[in-house]
């Protein structure tokens, strides 16, 4: 693969040379990026719009109006937000989330309490969805054969394709949930009966769905529960990252890791994994093994708990007693303990993982089987094979991007040139649809009804935030028309849906429903069928082939596979292990790459029969030695944003091996490419910035780690006789998932910066997660720490900055006065935490996203000022006034910070100190609170938990 | 001063060069050059000012940069010539005398360049003023708690008391100029400058008070101003600059680039106007002996520099310390200690201090140090701080290195100009020496 240009913001445009490639002039101008400098770009964008407005001077192709409101409308309260209830899906499962508006427009996204799958909690993907929804960057205008088109010239177009039975039409899809949906495909394919329906999704859940297909007869969706089990064992499992239902895991999950929730009874978590995971990193116990490794492990378990044949037990593996120790564990804990493998074990890992669950008599206890909550459909192989074969004569792609991320061996682009008529249907304008004959603009979930399932089967009715900003679609009305519905709403298609099941009175239900985001009652029951598995069956263990790198695929955590990565915030937002912002990285274990004489940013090029790609190197402690991890979803050559980032590993990535492969070779290309990350240094040099202990240590002595108090000063002491603002983070409950990171970005207006910026240093995230590695660099063991504002009762930023642009309040904050900073940096250079931010340049200003997008109560700060963690000022203030207007204080809980509300795991908890029952007082009772640096004497108000971890005795330390 | 000079020749000699309509080659040549030089620094402060502070390498940690790298390093250069103009002046040191004007000429030029260097380096220049204790409607007072207050303050006070001296010092050369001027136009402006000066022995009396006072407020002075641009660091908690003796170490180094520059400048221009016979080989001995005695004590700060953080218990201290020896910027901090401690080393012997070339070559080096010096105490400290997983780095821009050049312009191009207004040694000073050593 040819170098990639270097992103900075702005630069999207490939230059109009590449114009003449494509035969599609709109596509080549839409996905044109050349490698202009920002301040170029600018200038030509300044001068374009010139021009533009010149163009503006003929008739406007739809004009609108803009009043102000005669009488504004009931609930609209200026300066008060509202909060509407609706839903996100990820891989077709959806999470409730509460979307908040000001003054009529979206702003920010919250989790919703109601939800099952979100408590609350919202993701960074989620996070991230609202500046997805506004990104200017997104498809705009329908394209048929390089011209534009109307919405009534597809329909009427449409028309003509259905045949008399639908013959040669097909349908692809991602994995769908939605009542609606799916009874509208329903209907298609009964109206015409020759049409398929395919469905696809890059990174799929397919061998854990195959498994459960030969354990229970039927395939099954499985359901985990954290809370009961008291030894978990992961397989590379993504359940605290992407699994469906990975916010509700990650709470339970957190909940047995804090010893003051899970009242002494702290779990036990085995892992091993190839590459690091959230979970694995939270592990007592953690292996890194090769995938042939792994399942010899898995086998060797499965023998030491019965589960498999006995002879298993005898499997060759070095870590025989690591195991032995884990089956124990996992035999004392029966119906109390939980195997869960992520999506990239292969099916008969999956099912020897249901053996050993079903043996221990998890199911139904803390795995429940429920029926599949996104029904199956033939996927993408068959469909590719009738494309090859010319079967197909009209293609619907909603949603999905097989041209992009297909596997290689299927030759999706190529298939798609041999049908005569394709539809694209996406937010972007990215591969497929440049590739397809009719592209039509997709509306964002924020901008259409409808309806999706989440992983439990909770239905939640999807209501539109806005009218779409730019004129796109939805699947239901694409299918609509398709159906023969000439002007189709979808807000009629979802209620037709629901009235009926709609109950009585469907009035009420509809706006119950609405407004709480979850339809009653609708989870799915527990499937009471024991599976029947016989193990003995199984092929004899791979053999581990001496010598061979294997490439892991795999999706770049937190922000998956390829859907999202058009996203700004995502793209910047540093990954939890690697923290690499903007590009991928071929990740590879230290020994690794000694081996192959490289290191950082050296480029390497991965053959793979013939097919190669080059990638730029990143050495991860942790990483298995002879895996080379390649993150999915870079490299894009049209789309948004992500266009030129990174490089394509999809391209390597074949149906027959989607998630390992052997290398053919790895060699170096002597070339060198500039890596993003924001963390250079990985230990913690002789500080004690991360504290830890063991759950024995602490029932012994819950004093063991001493306390460091804050010795005198020769000034007295500020009282804080009011409120005390104050937090306590848990470091035992921190996954690292950067859900608060988006979040703080998102309730803040931070900015994005651009790859160049970050290299720079300047990336401007208020609330970073520190991972420090501890240990052998091999097996080493890791720790997040998110870092704020330490709001210091004795902060040295203050006491140097000349102009007093950051002063304490009297409650303690420490406020940062924008308009009154002239920048002269001296707070950020003597704040030991360094989490002070700097406007270089007006990043907030270059960044290229509609104003409405930005959150009013917080100031878009300017060029050359200084930013930091506030708090939530603005969050903490709109208590007082609603405490103040009813004459009271304001209640424990009332105030929750913007990192606190999405943290799936409620490992952040902010309140007044001085309330001595308020939760974060209790916290910092704890003898698990310290302070960072507590020897500066700064008196920080942000304290941590430290870390226990509850390894099994029968391990030593230093076992593999 | 050797024998032969007299009233008459010093007069004629340096006097009228300055009268004479047609300035120099060498002066035109340099001018020329300085000129250049601070068309750089035009083009790099409005590249700056359109563009922002983004466009040097400064970052999050390390964001401060050579803007202050050299704002320090221009004020230890302009404190040199204080302290040979006022301090000297107080010890009665009779070798002052001759390189005093060269001394402060080059104090006033440098603490221009000085000056400019923490306005550059806001991120909002336009507002520096809100440093000042000025009532205003915004009812804020600056933080008098902040260092960067005192340093202001310092600055200010400097530059105008600065300016003072100087012009105290000259108003009795003005008079010769006005006397000796050929035109009417430079009668009169040398007039109005002399003050009507008459060499009145009440005047005479009057003045001598005056300048002695004046020294006498300037001495302790440059010793503030340098010890409080040391607080600016010693004020913060960062890691290599929590350090009470940052206000002695930071004069003490503006004692040996002080000296370094007056002997730069010293050496080129007693040859240009002849004044092999007024500024002599005991001028540079006596100046070379300053410097080695600057760059022991500074030696002596170097040492505790290094044993403070090993003999303590800071872990930060001794991570910084570490990566200062042995990090990315160790070439920057031994070539410090190459250039500042171990090249003056060679003036203990009298023939290196009285060679022109060898004390050019090694003030050349110290003032390279000194800048390195400021380097490493700004940089290398933010570099690595007290939360590893912020240690960074910084790697300066063409547009730092562009300031760093337009200074250096500035600098020269008002030491020019002052060349071509004023005796450059003070003549009446001088009058005064061979007054003294021949009694009428």
């Amino acid at each position: 693969m040819s170098p990639k240009p270097r992103q900075a913001i702005g630069e999207y445009w490939r230059g109009l040379e590449s114009a003449a490639v494509n035969s599609d002039g709109i596509a080549a101008l839409a996905s044109a990026a050349p490698h202009l400098p920002r301040r170029r770009l600018l200038q030509l964008m300044a001068a374009s719009l010139a021009l533009g407005g010149l163009g503006g001077c003929g008739p406007e192709p739809e004009r609108r109006n803009l009043l102000p409101y005669v009488e504004v409308p009931p609930g609209i309260v200026p300066g008060q937000p509202q909060l509407f209830a609706t839903a996100m899906t990820e891989g077709g499962y959806g999470t409730g989330l509460l979307v908040r508006h000001q003054m009529g427009r979206p702003v920010k996204i919250e989790g919703n309490p109601d939800h099952p799958a979100s408590r609350g909690a919202a993701s960074a993907i989620h996070q991230a969805s609202i500046l997805t929804m506004y990104d200017p960057l997104r498809a705009q205008s329908i394209v048929s054969a390089g011209q534009l088109a109307t919405w009534e010239a597809f329909v009427a177009a449409a028309q003509t394709w259905r045949g008399n039975s639908g013959e040669g039409l097909r349908l692809l899809t991602g994995p769908i949930t939605s009542p609606t949906l799916i009874a509208q495909i329903a209907a298609l394919t009964t109206t015409l009966p020759a049409a398929r329906w395919h469905q696809w999704e890059p990174y799929d859940r397919d061998n854990e769905r195959a498994a459960t297909a030969v354990a229970f007869g039927r395939p099954l969706d499985l359901v985990l529960d954290f809370a009961p089990a008291d030894v978990v064992f992961a397989v590379e499992s993504d359940a605290l990252s992407s699994r469906p239902g990975h916010l509700a895991y990650a709470r339970d999950f957190a909940a047995r890791r804090r010893i003051a929730d899970a009242q002494g009874q702290m779990s036990r978590v085995y892992a091993i994994e190839s590459t690091p995971t959230l979970l694995g990193a939270k592990a007592d116990h953690r292996l890194a093994l090769a995938p042939a490794e792994i399942e010899r492990a898995l086998r060797v378990l499965a023998g030491s708990v019965a589960a498999g044949p006995s002879e298993w037990i005898q499997i060759d593996t070095p870590h025989a007693a690591w195991l032995k120790a884990a089956a124990a564990d996992l035999l004392a804990a029966r119906g109390r303990s939980l195997i869960v493998l992520g999506p990239e074990q292969p099916r008969e890992l999956h099912l020897i993982g249901h053996a050993i669950n079903a043996a221990l008599g998890n199911f139904g206890a803390t795995v429940r089987p429920i029926e599949l909550v996104a029904p199956e459909a033939p996927g993408i192989a068959e469909l590719a094979a009738e494309m090859h074969a010319g079967k197909v004569e009209t293609l619907m792609m909603l949603g999905v991007n097989p041209v992009y991320a297909a596997p290689a061996d299927f030759d999706f682009a190529a298939a798609l040139k041999r049908v005569p008529r394709s539809v694209a249907l996406s937010l972007y304008r990215d591969e497929s649809a440049v590739a397809a004959t009719w592209h039509l603009p997709a509306a964002h979930e924020y901008e259409a009804w409808s309806d999706t399932r989440g992983f439990d089967g909770t239905a939640t009715i999807m209501q539109p935030q806005v009218r779409p900003l730019y004129g796109g679609h939805s699947a239901h009305q694409l299918l609509a028309a398709l159906l023969g519905t000439t002007e189709p709403h979808e807000d009629a298609l979802v209620r037709a849906q629901w009235q009926r099941t709609g109950g009585v009175d469907f009035e009420a239900f509809w706006r119950d429903t609405l407004r709480a985001g979850v339809v009653e009652n609708s989870a799915a029951a527990t499937v009471a069928a024991t599976p029947k598995i016989e193990l003995g069956g199984l092929s004899a263990p791979l053999s581990v082939a001496p010598a061979s790198v294997t490439l892991l695929f795999r999706p770049e955590e937190p922000i998956g596979a390829g859907l999202d990565t058009d996203n700004p915030w995502l793209l910047e937002l540093p990954r939890p292990f690697t923290r690499l912002t903007w590009d991928n990285a071929a990740i590879l274990a230290p020994v690794t790459a000694n081996r192959l004489r490289v290191k950082d940013e050296d480029v390497v090029t991965i053959e793979v029969d013939k097919r190669k790609i080059d990638a730029p190197v990143f050495v991860l402690p942790g990483q298995t030695a002879e895996c080379i991890t390649l993150p999915l979803g870079f490299g894009r050559s049209a789309g948004g944003l992500a266009v030129g980032v990174g490089f394509d590993a999809y391209r390597l990535r074949t149906s027959q091996a989607l998630f390992a492969e052997t290398a053919s070779s790895v060699t170096r290309t002597g070339r060198t490419e500039r890596l993003a990350t924001v963390q250079h240094h990985d230990r913690m040099a002789g500080r004690d910035l991360i504290r830890s202990g063991t759950a024995a240590q602490y029932a012994r002595d819950p004093d063991f780690l001493g306390h460091t108090e804050a010795t005198g000063s020769l000034y007295p002491a500020v009282a804080y006789p009011g409120e005390a603002w104050a937090m306590s983070i848990d470091l035992a409950s921190c996954i690292g998932c950067q859900a608060c990171v988006v979040a703080c970005q998102a309730e803040n207006n931070g900015p994005i910066v651009g790859k160049e910026q970050v290299l720079a240093g300047r990336e401007m995230h208020w609330l970073r997660i520190d991972r420090y590695f501890t240990g052998a660099t091999d097996t080493p063991t890791i720790a997040f720490q998110p870092v704020p504002c330490m709001h210091c009762e004795e902060a040295p930023c203050e006491v140097v900055c000349p102009v007093e642009a950051t002063v304490h309040d009297h409650q303690g904050l420490n406020a940062m006065v924008y308009n009154r900073c002239v920048g002269t940096r001296f707070c950020s250079n003597n704040c030991p935490y360094k989490v002070r931010r700097f406007n270089f340049y007006a990043y907030a200003e270059q960044q290229d996203r509609p104003a409405p997008s930005w959150n009013p109560d917080v100031t878009v700060r300017d060029r050359g000022v200084m930013e930091k963690c506030t708090y939530c000022v603005q969050r903490v203030r709109a208590a007082q006034i609603a405490a103040d207007r009813e004459d009271r204080r304001v209640r424990d809980g009332e105030i929750v910070t913007a990192c606190q509300q999405s943290c799936p795991t409620q490992a952040i908890v902010f309140g007044d100190r001085n309330d001595k029952t308020s939760a974060v007082a209790q916290r910092k009772a704890s003898p698990l609170d310290y302070v960072l640096l507590a020897d500066l004497n700064t008196r920080p108000r942000t304290s941590y938990q430290a870390i226990l971890r509850n390894p099994n005795p029968a391990i030593p330390e230093d076992a593999t | 001063m050797q024998p032969g000079v007299t009233f008459m020749s010093l007069s004629t000699r340096i006097g009228d060069t300055v009268l004479r309509p047609q300035a120099p080659l060498w002066w035109w040549v340099g001018f020329g050059v300085s000129l250049l030089l601070l068309a750089v620094l035009v083009v790099s402060c409005t590249y700056l000012f359109v563009n922002g502070i983004g466009v040097w390498g400064v970052d999050i940690p390390v964001a401060w940069g050579l803007a202050i790298a050299e704002y320090v390093w221009w004020i230890a250069l302009a404190s040199g010539g204080t302290i040979v103009s006022a301090l000297f002046y107080l010890t009665g040191s009779p070798w002052r005398s001759a390189i005093s004007r060269i001394a402060e000429s080059m104090m006033l030029s440098a603490v221009a360049s000085a000056g400019i260097m923490p306005i550059l380096h806001l991120g909002r220049p336009g507002f520096f003023y809100w440093l000042f204790p000025y009532p205003n409607v915004m009812g804020v007072w600056p933080q008098f708690r902040s260092p960067l207050l005192w340093d202001f303050v310092c600055i200010i006070c400097y530059i105008l008391m600065s300016g003072m001296f100087y012009y105290t010092g000259l108003v009795p050369d003005l008079a010769t100029m006005r006397d000796r001027a050929p035109t009417r136009v430079k009668q009169i402006v040398y007039g109005i400058l002399a003050l009507g000066w008459q060499g009145s022995a009440r005047q005479w009396r009057n003045y001598k008070i005056t300048y002695l006072i004046m020294a006498a407020i300037m001495a302790p002075m440059v010793v503030s101003v340098h010890s409080v641009v040391g607080l600016d660091f010693a004020g913060g908690v960062t890691p290599g600059w929590h350090s009470t003796q940052f206000p002695p170490y930071f004069f003490f180094g503006a004692i040996l680039s002080g000296l370094a520059l007056v002997i730069m400048l010293t050496i080129p221009l007693r040859h240009a106007y002849s004044l092999q016979m007024v500024i002599t080989g005991y001028h540079l001995n006596a100046l070379g002996k300053v410097m080695l005695t600057g760059s022991l004590m500074l030696g002596f700060a170097y040492f505790w520099e290094v044993f403070g953080p090993y003999y303590g218990s800071d872990v930060a201290e001794r991570t910084m310390l570490g990566g200062r020896l042995t990090g990315t910027y160790a070439s920057v901090y031994w070539a410090t200690v190459a250039l500042n401690i171990t090249a003056p080393q060679l003036l203990w012997w009298p023939a290196i201090r009285r060679s022109e070339w060898a004390l050019f070559l090694i003030s050349s080096g110290v003032i390279i140090g000194m800048w390195c010096e400021r380097f490493v105490i700004v940089v290398t400290s933010l570099s690595r701080d007290h939360v590893p997983s912020e240690w960074g780095s910084y790697v300066p821009t063409i547009w730092d290195w562009g300031v760093l050049v337009g200074s250096i312009g500035l600098f020269l191009v008002i030491f020019f100009v002052i060349l071509r207004l004023v005796p450059i040694v003070p003549l009446a000073e001088l009058r005064e020496l061979i007054a003294e050593r021949a009694p009428p």
